[in-house]
């Protein structure tokens, strides 16, 4: 039986290397360019003829649009919509990822920590950003909230420090997760199926039955990507 | 595990990062404008024909008002020429009435008057009669020759008395 883990080896396809740092173009860079143009191929397609009253291919986007706006509108309010075009991004991105990973042969980039943790760095730096351009200098408030006595700071800063760091890890950690068990089981299973002969008929059947279920995990998984995205955000914009 | 392999930290950052923004861009220039372009546009549209139907519901609403205040005033005027009709009739029906008692009052002054007269007459007459027919009762009776004249002129000084 093949190594599950075999999947998610990382290979250069285009080696790079500028001033001694590897930047090599992977297998794991290949899919995510993928999600890109996949993303705005579908999209785009389905844009191409609008009309007032939306036919279904244009109504595809056009949830999703509503749906990323209700999430906003709902966890961080009227003024969340302003950095719409960024979660937005957040939940494709994560979703086209999830998805083309489900495909025999391809990568699942949302399974490696360093890539789905350098998003979470971006969103986490994206939400420092606004924070600090919303609040200025009281942004600094965010590790110290209102009405703790001076005295406890040098206990609370620390401990808001951690908690305000631990949200990317967080986030990180359960996508990646979710999307890494779902494979090796596939991949498990798949094993079986030349393995058993005849009989192999089982796991196969029981094999349809989870990529269902991963379908299913993958759009779950870019939804809560996105919803804690939205109440991180959230929490930078507003007082504790 | 190839999870735990952090030597690929720097190109996986890089290109996530590119294809990252590269789709931000992408998606804020094109896809989403295009996409909110329709939801506004229906948006207004639902919007602008539910203002019109506010329209037309106030118009028809203020039309049923005028109806109705113009019903009112038709109603108010057509009472009041009735009640005036009625208070002219009243009027016409009290005067003929007052006309005609007065009218009856004088006709029957003038019955009993009448009937008066014709009374005193009468009893005149009958006195008369009565009279005679005592004073021929009399006489036949054998009490002497006794004159009507007399017999009327003792019935005068009886009554004086």
């Amino acid at each position: 039986m093949s190594n599950p883990l075999e999947q998610f080896e990382i290979k250069p396809i285009i080696p790079i290397n500028v001033g001694g740092v590897d930047i090599s173009f992977t297998n794991s860079s290949l899919f995510m360019v993928l999600a890109v143009v996949v993303s705005t191929l579908v999209l785009g397609l389905c844009l191409r003829k609008r009309t007032l009253i939306p036919n279904l291919a244009q109504s595809i986007p056009e949830s999703l649009y509503e749906f990323v706006a209700n999430l906003l509108k709902e966890n961080v309010g009227i003024e969340g919509l302003k950095y719409f075009p960024f979660i937005f991004t957040v939940f494709l991105f994560v979703a086209f990822g999830n998805l083309l990973g489900l495909f025999p042969y391809s990568f699942t980039f949302t399974s490696h920590l360093t890539a789905v943790g350098s998003l979470s760095v971006i969103a986490l730096l994206f939400n420092i950003g606004i924070g600090i351009k919303k609040k200025k200098i009281g942004w600094l408030r965010t590790f110290l909230p209102k009405g703790i006595p001076l005295a406890l700071a040098p206990l609370i800063v620390p401990i808001e420090m951690i908690s305000f760091l631990s949200k990317p890890f967080s986030l990180t950690v359960r996508l990646v997760a979710n999307m890494t068990v779902g494979h090796i089981m596939l991949k498990i299973i798949a094993g079986f199926i030349v393995g058993l002969g005849v009989l192999g008929a089982v796991p196969l059947l029981f094999d349809g039955a989870i990529i269902c279920f991963e379908i299913f995990i993958s759009l779950l998984q870019a939804f809560i990507y996105t919803v804690l995205s939205c109440i991180y955000l959230g929490d930078a914009l507003h007082e504790h | 595990m190839p999870q735990l392999d952090f030597s690929v930290f720097p190109s996986q950052l890089f290109w996530l990062a590119v294809s990252f923004f590269t789709m931000l861009f992408v998606m804020s220039k094109f896809i989403i404008p295009k996409t909110a372009e329709m939801i506004d546009l229906r948006k207004a549209k639902i919007d602008d024909d539910l203002e019109k139907a506010d329209e037309i519901k106030q118009h028809v609403e203020e039309t049923l008002e005028k109806y109705n205040k113009a019903l009112q005033e038709a109603n108010a005027k057509a009472s009041l020429s009735l009640q005036k009709t009625k208070e002219e009739l009243n009027e016409t029906i009290n005067r003929r009435q007052a006309e005609l008692t007065s009218k009856l009052k004088s006709e029957i002054a003038a019955g009993e008057k009448k009937i008066a007269t014709a009374k005193n007459k009468a009893m005149v007459k009958v006195e008369e009669a009565s009279t005679e027919l005592a004073v021929d009762l009399l006489n036949k009776l054998g009490f002497g020759r006794i004159k009507v004249e007399d017999a009327a002129n003792a019935l005068e000084a009886l009554k004086k008395e």
